[in-house]
């Protein structure tokens, strides 16, 4: 399981802000209403510049998904992550780990839920489960 | 090009310098010949604007950094060949380096996101677990085999016929042969990639200079013609409906490169397409129309590649096989059918030759048609 600990920046303060609260936040466009995903600068449909946050339902669908093996260490089997592409119910995407899934039972379509988990000293990170 | 693989002891800056220096030579051109210079960094850095001084090049009449990623070294052969067509400069040097390996440490590691604890976006990613390249390209393929029942031992066709191409090249890195049985029995790195699906690792350099017809004439080497090109950037969005991980960049960048050429797929003798990993050589022969979308696996599990193969593609083994120098590989490999000059593994026509160069996750595309010179 991957240990690192993330920390907000100019660019992520809002979305970690929302985490924190339990919150999954997308971007708005202030001009066509589309919902882009959290990373975006400028609308995915008309490309404006005017985005503000809006929170996610936290639903969606696995639309892709790898198994990540760690190196294997000290007589230990390689540790074994399931990532994954969550297409959110609202159409953005987000990469995100899925846990509470063994890799061999994950499958294109499964419905996942958002959940969130801190590393010791570091922002709370969007998870997915089977929902 | 330089010694390629697990050489140490040189940096990027020096290999680079080291590459110009023995194409002016391959050519019979002297440094001082050289008007124009574009320069492709890699992992390392360290390619840059510097050259010119480090070579002693002076008055140079085109000077820049080109950084499309993989797409870098089409790119660097298109805005030369504009620049010598437009008469601004008539030697223009093209050069990328790069030194990802170091002495007793892996070499997947150099590719590998070193993010353990970090800021922004790319922190997230890095937490959630998409640990680089290696798992963003296993999230594009497995969309692909999702949307069109792609399998592993079809990638693993791929890599099988790129090593027995290898074992003809003396350049290359990996010349043991190996069997689908191999490739299934090789680690997993990120499911559904194994080993056998990534690329290796090099360090070195390789410069390519591009020039007149007229004066190409006249040098050492038999001439290879600059006859079509493209690019092409998808800019995909990552939301419901986007083609990312099904159709690439190639899809646009083959077809305005052939039409600039005059000729079609069919014509295409040799194929020389950018293999960071097995998928992304299946995608592209189908964007390339080498086969329909979707059906690149059932076209490559035909054993239509390898050297007893119809179709050749990835000549000298690949990035998979014989060497990683970025889009530098397939343009070496084709210039040296082109030219005639590639022994064993020589097609016996190589008239025409498809270049592909493919950067960042699918995201920069650039296709070249290269030909021999009547």
């Amino acid at each position: 399981m991957p240990a690192g600990a993330v920390q907000r920046d100019a660019d992520t303060a809002e979305f970690f802000a929302g985490t924190e609260r339990g919150e999954l936040l997308l971007r708005c466009c202030g001009s066509c209403g589309q919902l882009s995903r959290p990373q975006a600068r400028s609308c995915d449909r008309c490309r404006s510049a005017d985005l503000s946050w809006a929170p996610a339902a936290g639903q969606g669908t696995v639309i892709s998904w790898a198994v990540v093996h760690g190196r294997a260490a000290g007589g230990e089997p390689p540790t074994r992550t399931v990532v994954a592409i969550v297409e959110l119910d609202e159409g953005p995407w987000l990469h995100s780990r899925l846990a509470g899934v063994s890799p061999g039972s994950v499958s294109g379509g499964l419905r996942v839920t958002v959940g969130f988990e801190r590393a010791e000293g570091g922002e709370a990170i969007p998870v997915f489960r089977p929902a | 090009m330089t010694a390629l693989g697990k050489v140490y002891g040189r940096s990027a800056g020096q290999f680079a310098a080291d590459a110009v220096r023995l194409a002016a030579d391959d050519a019979g051109l002297a440094l001082s010949d050289i008007d124009g210079l574009l320069t492709s960094s890699g992992l390392s850095g360290g390619v840059g604007l510097g050259l010119q001084r480090d070579l002693g090049l002076r008055d140079l009449r085109l000077l820049s950094q080109i950084q499309a990623y993989g797409s870098s070294a089409g790119a660097m052969v298109q805005y030369a060949s504009m620049a010598v067509a437009a008469g601004m400069a008539d030697v223009v040097a093209c050069v990328f380096a790069d030194t990802p390996l170091r002495e007793n440490r892996p070499g997947g590691s150099a590719y590998a996101d070193p993010s353990r604890a970090g800021r922004g976006w790319a922190a997230l990613m890095a937490a959630s677990g998409i640990v680089g390249a290696n798992t963003m390209y296993a999230l594009a393929a497995r969309r692909h085999m999702l949307a069109y029942g792609t399998t592993c031992e079809q990638l693993g066709m791929i890599a099988v016929a790129q090593r027995d191409w290898a074992a003809l090249n003396p350049l290359a890195q990996l010349r043991e042969p190996i069997s689908l049985d191999d490739y299934l029995g090789s680690r997993w790195i990120a499911e559904p990639f194994r080993l056998l699906d990534c690329c290796l690792i090099s360090n070195g350099g390789i410069a390519v200079i591009v020039t007149s017809a007229e004066r190409a004439a006249g040098l050492r080497q038999p001439p290879v013609r600059v006859l079509g090109w493209g690019q092409a950037h998808p800019g995909y969005t990552m939301a419901r409906g986007s083609d990312f991980g099904l159709i690439s960049g190639a899809a646009q960048s083959g077809p305005a490169a052939l039409k600039m050429a005059g000729v079609t797929l069919a014509d295409i003798d040799v194929a020389e397409l950018y293999d960071c990993y097995t998928y992304t050589v299946l995608i592209t022969l189908e964007d390339y129309g080498f086969c329909a979308k979707g059906e690149g696996g059932a076209f490559v599990q035909s054993g239509v590649l390898g050297p007893g193969g119809s179709v050749a593609v990835n000549t000298g083994g690949g990035q998979l096989s014989s060497y990683y120098m970025w889009g530098m590989t397939p343009l070496s490999e084709a210039v040296i059918q082109a030219r005639g000059q590639a022994g064993q593994r020589q097609r016996p026509r190589a008239e025409l030759v498809l270049v592909s160069g493919n950067g960042g996750v699918l995201d920069y595309h650039s296709t070249l048609v290269l030909g021999r010179d009547p």
